[in-house]
């Protein structure tokens, strides 16, 4: 049985949402839950909220994580937090997937200590979804995969072309595409205003790579037209455009509500209430389950520091789905063949 | 009043039938017709629940023991029900099944649908008077059964009087026969003595702990019976072989030793197990013979591990009860029913 392991140190309310998404889990999923945390504010928390208790164990961990500090210092600082117990219980279990809201620093830093590149990974990278204008495979999925958005800060051209088909391979398996589309982060189609790294990576990765078509490269404002399903840039260059794309998304949020307190625009709203709910729906980053961490031994999901229950929630579905569909043995395959140079 | 012909000393177990021994669904009409025409072979006891009984049962004890069974289930269905028992191993002394279609000719409809008036005036009517009386209750969340155990309860240990207790009636909208069955019992039972040692509530709809809290540490809301059987065997009225019987039942339906670990852990987070006591009998465990079994032994490993963790934290001790405000407990649930009932509001949310 698949164990989640969730760090209920951070989150929504000092971790209490996290509590509240593993109790509602425990009731709605088939799955072994491991809380890991202050085991007394989650006994204090548990009993206020219906939970099947043959589900869930609490792990202690009484150190906190100061997310001011370098991540190598704040772990040091802290050896016994959530993050460091809760990727030890992971690294023991076969089946195990880690959650947490905590800083990303530490827990990639943790997770690559503690279990383990996969086989060819010499960086891990950290993969967004985001919402496009047009959607991809069977199941009509409207989400594409950006990597990486903060593991790796700087990255080589070796670094692009591994992350390209890690990425492909989580896609293919979690959007069930046959053939993903991949494409390079740029400042236009030619590689000649490109970076060297960038530059690079698209040569080789135009050489082919049969389990995922390269597109090219694509602009910042082409990302959300759904050319691509998976994107691929560095650490940095992805941190920055996920937090603009979630930052235009919280702005369109905000003029909304805004335009409710003109009468007649609320009734403009009241009339394209459906389409309304189903935009904010889509560019709700709540729904979209956290970022999974590639190029590690076991799945790692971070979700948002602030996130709430359903973000915990659609995390832990994720995970679920991930041990079902073995995607990190996907990712370890195309991970591998990359770095072969041959087909994944 | 059932005539108890043995000596001084009786333990007295009261069960609640559907979805506190028998694995019922009787959520919707469907559900309803086809628990009515099930078969006794057919009908599935809770894991565990029968090797606990059984263990409680000690035959070599079995005088100083007293089963009474006081179930929702209609009397057209005794027949089915007392086989089912039968082929289990168990026979009640006494068996109440409620007469809802007397309830129906007479216009009781309340009576149908609510279980104060009928379960506790059954309770108080099967009390048994012994020198050193100890009961045992077991019940489960989807009805009252933690109010009306509780009830009882404070009517033997003499903490409802009968002003008190006639207005609870009175708020459960009671019928005049029912309200003058119970305060007759209640002029003999007052007092009686503090004989209800524990009431156990099986968590079927898994409602949060919380809601249990007011009733203090007498009521255990559990997952399963093996918390049952380890706070039994705390109290010292099971063994550690019984433990292992229980056990030994829910491994073979399937419980993995995970989740009988956690539950272990559950009840160490509530403060109803020491940390201690719990790696003693994981000791105990290992030296019985029959615990050999490999789910076994790999649940005492699990269960150090589990247990382990917890052993230098904080758990505040649930108080015994002194004061239940019973009206104000029925109003809440009566609030969350209605609630559930016009708005589709979940009956777990508070």
């Amino acid at each position: 049985m698949t164990t989640i392991v969730i760090d209920s140190a951070a989150g929504q309310e000092g971790g209490r949402e996290a509590i509240a998404a593993a109790a509602i889990a425990s009731l709605d999923l088939d799955l072994q839950i491991v809380l890991v945390g202050d085991a007394a504010q989650i006994t204090a928390e548990l009993p206020k909220i219906a939970h099947d208790a043959e589900r869930m164990r609490v792990v202690h961990a009484p150190d906190r994580l100061d997310p001011a500090l370098d991540p190598h210092e704040a772990l040091r600082q802290a050896p016994r937090s959530s993050v460091v117990v809760g990727i030890e219980l992971t690294a023991q279990e076969a089946d195990a997937v880690f959650i947490s809201a905590g800083p990303p620093g530490p827990i990639v830093s943790q997770a690559l200590r503690a279990l383990g590149r996969l086989p060819g990974v010499q960086r891990a990278a950290l993969a967004a979804v985001y919402p496009t204008l047009h959607h991809r495979g069977p199941n009509d999925d409207p989400f594409a995969l950006l990597l990486d958005v903060g593991a790796t800060i700087q990255c080589s051209a070796d670094h692009l072309v591994a992350f390209a088909g890690m990425g492909a391979a989580y896609a293919a398996k979690i959007s069930a595409l046959e053939r993903p589309r991949v494409a390079l982060l740029s400042n236009g189609p030619s590689p000649a205003g490109a970076p060297t790294r960038v530059r690079d990576a698209h040569e080789r990765l135009t050489k082919g790579a049969p389990a995922f078509e390269y597109v090219g490269m694509l602009r910042g404002d082409q990302v959300t037209l759904g050319e691509a399903d998976v994107i691929v840039t560095d650490g940095f260059t992805g941190d920055v455009l996920v937090r603009t794309l979630e930052g235009i998304a919280a702005t369109a949020e905000t003029l909304l509500s805004r335009a409710e307190a003109r009468f007649q625009w609320r009734m403009g709203m009241k009339a394209l209430g459906g389409g309304i709910a189903k935009l904010r729906a889509l560019t709700d980053w709540e729904n979209y389950g956290g970022a999974p961490l590639l190029g590690v031994d076991r799945p790692v999901i971070l979700t948002q520091a602030e996130c709430g229950r359903r973000a915990f929630l659609n995390a832990i579905r994720l995970a679920a789905k991930m041990q079902r569909l073995a995607v990190v043995d996907a990712v370890a395959a195309g991970a591998a063949a990359m770095a072969q140079g041959e087909r994944p | 009043m059932s005539e108890w012909m043995g000596p001084g000393e009786l333990l007295h177990l009261r069960w609640d039938l559907d979805k506190t021994y028998l694995r019922t669904e009787f959520d919707s009409f469907k559900d309803l017709i086809k628990t009515y025409r099930q078969k006794a072979e057919d009908k599935v006891a809770i894991v565990g629940a029968r090797a606990l009984l059984q263990a409680l049962l000690d035959p070599a004890k079995r005088r100083q023991r007293r089963v009474t069974f006081v179930s929702g289930s209609p009397t057209q269905m005794r027949a089915v029900l007392t086989r089912k028992l039968r082929l289990d191993g168990i026979e009640p002394d006494v068996f109440i099944l409620k007469p809802n279609l007397s309830n129906i000719l007479q216009g009781h409809i309340r009576s149908v649908r609510g279980q104060v008036g009928y379960k506790l005036a059954a309770l108080m009517r099967t009390h048994v008077a012994a020198a050193h009386l100890q009961e045992l209750l077991f019940g489960d969340d989807a009805e009252q059964d933690a109010f009306i155990y509780s009830l009882y309860a404070d009517i033997l240990a003499g903490r409802v009087d009968a002003v008190l207790l006639a207005s609870i009636l009175g708020a459960c909208k009671l019928y005049r026969n029912e309200v003058d069955e119970i305060m007759a019992h209640h002029g003999r039972l007052y007092g009686a003595g503090d004989a209800v040692r524990r009431i156990f509530i099986h968590l079927e709809a898994r409602s949060p702990l919380d809601r249990f809290t007011p009733y203090g540490a007498r009521v255990v809301p559990i997952y399963n019976y093996l918390q049952a059987a380890l706070v039994l065997r705390e109290g010292q009225f099971m063994h550690t072989r019984d433990i292992v019987a229980v056990l030994e039942a829910m491994s073979q339906a399937g419980y993995t030793p995970e989740r009988l670990s956690n539950s272990v852990q559950d009840l160490v987070r509530r403060g109803l197990l020491e940390v201690p006591t719990v790696l003693g009998l994981a000791r105990e465990l290992s030296d019985v013979e029959a615990t050999r079994g490999r789910t076994i032994s790999t649940f005492i490993r699990k269960l150090r591990a589990t247990v382990g963790d917890l052993e230098h934290v904080y758990r505040a001790k649930q108080e015994w009860p002194t004061e239940i405000n019973y009206l104000s407990l029925y109003h809440q649930a009566r609030f969350r029913r209605q609630r559930h009932r016009l708005l589709g509001i979940p009956l777990l949310d508070d």
